[in-house]
């Protein structure tokens, strides 16, 4: 029993700890030239729709929830939000070549097409995030008629 | 003191539980999103400017380079893969590409063609990471974006190997997608064993 009681409260002051380890925040105050819904001027709906289901994890500025206050919930999300970003990043849009650009248009149309995205660890939180029937053929209709050099 | 341990215990534990339960979460849409991925046929599955990329041609570049050969071999591996419905080997396939890409020699490219190298490099790389870790449906998605690359690849550096330029009207949503062969036989990558012999060659290179 006394075991028992030392352990938990080993558990407690690691648990304590993590909570002064700084994470990263991926927030940034400026939306910058390169950004993809400037660069193709996208409409406010369309705009809506990429801020609140894509922009948290594919773009230099995230809507944080709550619960990133917590360890080691902050970690999680920060490794997500790394990955998201490396696979797709708004923000950077027109960094990236006519080629990665045209292909990456077809990725978005595939994924929210087949339900992939948004992820569905994501949207059970985010309930706003859901796309509905609406959403996704306006914004594979707008994508599809990108004028992509 | 004892009560202040107590609270604090509790506190603890109902902090484990909820990360814990997060996490179950997590795993369990991941394994269902496989699955679902899985389930998946290719309908539906591709989607893009169908026009173009019926219309790429390779003009004919007659540069007898050697140099692209192990590109070249490591994207026929893949694209046998998918003819023989394998995603191990699709996979493999993709790795030797990766390791192919980096072995390449691009001292010796004019600026203009090491620009276009460049993009070439970074957009078939991109396909190949994915090809690695992905289940089929997912890698013949991929599979159609580095056939456009390897073929802008030869376009520009030219290749010494025999290769057959195909294509099949069917894939991509009805769109059609091209895909390079290295045997005259058609033999359909986007299919596999599903329909073999969908497509027509529209190109022999050397």
């Amino acid at each position: 029993m006394k075991s028992f009681k030392i352990s938990l409260l080993v558990l407690l002051i690691v648990f304590v700890g993590i909570q002064f380890i700084p994470t990263k925040r991926n927030q940034s105050e400026n939306v910058p030239k390169t950004d993809f819904i400037i660069v193709n001027n996208a409409p406010k709906n369309i705009k809506n729709t990429f801020q609140t289901s894509c922009y948290d994890c594919h773009s230099n500025n995230t809507s944080y929830p709550w619960y990133n206050k917590v360890q080691p919930v902050a970690w999680l999300l920060e490794n997500h939000i790394e990955e998201g970003k490396a696979e797709l990043n708004f923000s950077e849009w027109d960094n990236y070549s006519d080629r990665r650009k045209k292909s990456k248009l077809k990725s978005i149309i595939s994924q929210i097409e087949d339900n992939e995205m948004p992820l569905s660890s994501y949207t059970i939180i985010h309930k706003n995030a859901n796309l509905s029937n609406q959403q996704k053929s306006e914004i594979i209709d707008w994508i599809s008629k990108l004028d992509m050099k | 003191m004892k009560k202040v341990i107590g609270i604090l215990v509790v506190a603890l534990i109902s902090v484990t539980i909820s990360c814990k339960e997060n996490k179950e979460q997590e795993n369990m849409d991941g394994t269902k999103h496989n699955e679902e991925m899985q389930m998946e046929s290719h309908e539906g599955h591709d989607h893009s400017n169908g026009e173009e990329t019926s219309q790429r041609e390779i003009t004919q570049n007659n540069t007898k380079n050697g140099e692209t050969a192990a590109i070249l071999d490591a994207y026929f591996e893949i694209k046998n893969g998918l003819v023989a419905d394998s995603k191990e080997k699709t996979a493999s396939g993709g790795n030797n590409l990766l390791v192919a890409i980096s072995k390449f020699d691009m001292s010796k490219l004019s600026e203009e063609a090491h620009k276009e190298y460049m993009e070439i490099e970074e957009s078939a790389k991109e396909h190949a990471e994915h090809i690695v870790k992905s289940d089929i449906d997912h890698q013949r998605e991929h599979f159609e974006g580095l056939s456009t690359d390897i073929t802008d690849l030869v376009a520009l550096l030219g290749t010494d190997k025999v290769v057959y330029q195909d294509f099949c009207p069917m894939a991509n949503n009805n769109k059609g997608a091209l895909w390079l062969s290295e045997v005259k036989e058609i033999k359909n990558p986007y299919y596999g064993s599903k329909m073999l012999k969908c497509g027509s060659i529209k190109k022999q290179i050397n």
